[in-house]
């Protein structure tokens, strides 16, 4: 399998489920609507991870079949910063009874946050035809489509992860490279404007993890939930390219996301790599890494300044 | 008070807790867990008020009385209780895998502290009279300490956030969230509290002297009326009542607690005030009752303790049990000082007779039987001087 490359691995795969399955098969493209899901509820080629942020939404209802994947524990390694290790992974989904031939579909609470965080994890690991539900949890419920409290067993698997593709993840010294090297990438920060503009250093209810206030000079600010409708649904592959292109995005050259801590940035990764087919890498490290880095260029229009009185 | 006024002020109660109901239900995905707080709230407002479900009192009569009937109240309530919650956990998390707590459960840190803080809980109760969840039905009953009580248990929760830091850092940092299915299994666990429930109501039917009840007219719609509305219900009805409302509460919103909104207002109140410490160390990463800085006006918590407290109301008003006197200084004293205590120990343990207790050995924690242990002994040591303050109504 390792030959393969991923893409090529899915593509088998798929070809293998339509040979013998007379459910729907995956549809076009990353995203899965709620139909799509509740018609492949039972499409054993067809599993689906939920991925939330609220501790106990899951266990209290989730869409039937799905395992959960706890965002703090599952996708990331617990003691150095870092998302799971290839070992770790492989292992949850042998265990969620993935194979070769699984079409993976992620939903989650929050407009798919995490969700997508996870979409970028599964693709880093090589998997890259992973699908995101469109309006996640959310669209779900609103609907009344059915939920379960069961946590459903699988057999497992001996599914082998195909090899990773860490060219989505953005380093720090990638990030320099563009600051002071002037490498021609276009930084995209997603927060909000107030922590952009660095009149704040966290939003509300978060913790100030970084010592300095702004962005990364030449970054430019796309607050994440802009790429939503109402619904949690994602905005059209056609408003999403006309507001980044609004702001000089354009996929022309490539792309560095960031956030606080990497998460939210995943959305927008998504949103520009996977629905708009750009060339981006996301910046895991984000503000929370960069802002704290010593002796790295910082642009902060509103100067505030850290610990003044 | 007149019949008349009893019965419309009960109707006009239940009729605005329906309306509360039916607008939150309305309000779509994220309003529908409020909804059923409020109803969840409401049916225990009417179990604690129509059975007199009070962990205090019911030790009290079985201490000094020997009437058994409220303790095994208790220990039915901790029975059905824990058996729906093990049916959950066999959902949720299939195996009791070591490194996984199934989601919310109140299983709480075991540490010295938790001793300290079960036991003042303990002495809290003996000198106010009741515990946080009698007193919040009480105040439906207009009872003259139960205004002070929760004014001093509100007091009591700011003195808990400021020696938090201190007592996680020497005590509970390194302190084990014990949970009974990961040493015995679900089985295992089950059987171990059924069997200490069962040696516990043993021993409190040794130990009472229940009295005959008066025999009961036949069941006619009156008396149907008298003894689901009037008459005191029976303990082991009350209890399973009780066992069940945690299942379906921990099933579809959260473990049942009455403390975690009147600690999280006295948070947000004091953050804004800038009196406590600015970081509460590790605090809300504990499982049990907790209090978080406001940012939303109505909470899960918040519907469920107002709807207790106007259901009791309503209840104790058709049961003619509403009895409001004015406080003497006793009243006063008894509240204000047994209040704190209760209010502090809530907040030390991460929650009260309700939410470590009874949702607590529910799931399986250990925390809730060191949380009944210390905090029977406290409430045994204070009898007495909760009997020197009490003021016989005339």
């Amino acid at each position: 399998m390792t030959a393969l490359t991923p893409r090529l691995a899915t593509l088998a795969g798929a070809i293998v489920i339509a040979g013998f399955s007379t459910a729907a098969i995956a549809q076009e493209g990353p995203l899965v609507t709620a139909d799509w899901v509740l018609d492949n509820l039972n499409n054993e080629n067809v599993r689906i991870f939920e991925v939330s942020t609220d501790v106990g939404v899951y266990e209290r209802g989730h869409i039937p079949g799905a395992v959960n994947l706890h965002w703090h524990t599952d996708l990331v390694d617990t003691v150095r910063r870092d998302i799971v290790s290839a070992e770790n992974f492989e292992a949850q989904l042998r265990e969620a009874g993935v194979d070769e031939d699984t079409t993976i579909v992620l939903y989650g609470d929050n407009n798919n946050w995490f969700a997508a965080w996870g979409a970028w994890v599964f693709d880093i690991h090589g998997l890259g035809e992973v699908k995101l539900l469109d309006g996640g949890r959310k669209l779900w419920e609103e609907q009344g489509l059915p939920l379960d409290t069961a946590t459903p067993e699988y057999v497992a698997t001996e599914f082998a992860l195909p090899e990773s593709n860490t060219q989505l993840r953005a380093r720090l010294s990638d990030v320099l490279e563009v600051v002071e090297g002037g490498a021609e990438v276009q930084l995209v920060d997603i927060r909000s404007p107030r922590e952009y503009n660095g009149e704040i250093f966290a939003p509300e209810g978060v913790q100030e993890l970084s010592i300095r206030a702004g962005h990364i000079p030449g970054a430019v600010n796309f607050p994440w939930g802009n790429a939503v409708n109402e619904d949690g649904t994602f905005k059209s592959a056609d408003e999403l390219k006309a507001a980044f292109a609004a702001i000089g995005i354009d996929g022309s050259q490539p792309i560095i996301t960031y956030c606080r801590i990497g998460e939210r940035s995943s959305h927008t990764w998504f949103v520009l790599s996977r629905i708009l087919g750009y060339d981006v890498r996301n910046y895991d490290g984000s503000w929370t890494e960069y802002g704290n880095s010593v002796g790295v260029p910082i642009a902060n229009p509103a100067g505030t300044v850290w610990g003044a009185l | 008070m007149p019949q008349t006024l009893r019965y419309g002020l009960a109707a006009l109660i239940v009729l605005v807790i329906l309306w509360g109901v039916w607008t939150l239900n309305a309000g779509g995905v994220a309003d529908r867990p409020l909804a059923i707080s409020l109803i969840l709230g409401s049916a225990f407002g009417l179990v604690l008020q129509r059975s007199r479900f009070c962990f205090y009192c019911n030790l009290r009569d079985l201490v000094e009385r020997r009437e058994p009937a409220g303790v095994l109240a208790i220990l039915v309530a901790l029975a059905i209780g824990a058996i729906g919650y093990t049916a959950i956990f066999g959902a949720w998390l299939p195996t009791p895998a070591i490194e996984r707590l199934p989601p919310t459960a109140h299983i709480g840190p075991v540490s010295l502290v938790l001793v300290g803080a079960a036991l003042i809980f303990g002495l809290g109760m003996g000198i106010s009279g009741s515990c946080l969840s009698a007193h919040f039905y009480r105040l439906g009953e207009g009872s003259p300490v139960a205004p002070f009580a929760i004014i001093g248990a509100a007091a009591g929760f700011g003195i808990g956030f400021y020696t938090w830091n201190e007592l996680y850092l020497t005590f509970m940092q390194t302190a084990p969230s014990a949970w009974m299915p990961h040493a015995l299994g679900y089985a295992g666990s089950l059987v171990l509290t059924l069997l200490l429930l069962a040696g516990l109501a043993l021993l409190a039917l040794w130990w009472g002297r229940p009295r005959a009840g008066e025999p009961l007219p036949p069941l006619t719609v009156s008396e149907a009326f008298r003894r689901l509305f009037v008459l005191r219900w029976p303990a082991t009805f009350a209890g399973a009542a009780v066992g069940v409302i945690s299942i379906l509460a921990y099933f579809r919103v959260a473990p049942l607690g009455v403390t975690a909104e009147l600690g999280s207002i006295v948070r947000t109140g004091a953050a804004s005030l800038a009196v406590l410490p600015e970081r509460l160390v590790g605090l809300d990463g504990f499982r049990g009752c907790a209090t978080v800085i406001k940012e939303a006006l109505l909470s899960n918590n918040g519907l469920f303790v107002l709807g207790l407290i106007f259901t009791a109301f309503a209840s104790a008003l058709i049961a003619n049990q509403f009895t409001p006197r004015l406080p003497n200084v006793k009243d006063v004293f008894r509240g204000l000082a047994g209040g704190v205590l209760l209010g502090w120990g809530a907040m030390t343990a991460l929650g009260c007779t309700v939410g470590v207790l009874l949702s607590g050995i529910h799931a399986g924690a250990v925390s809730g039987w060191v949380f009944l242990g210390f905090c029977a002994l406290g409430a045994i040591l204070s009898m007495p001087i909760g009997r020197r303050l009490e003021t016989r109504s005339a």
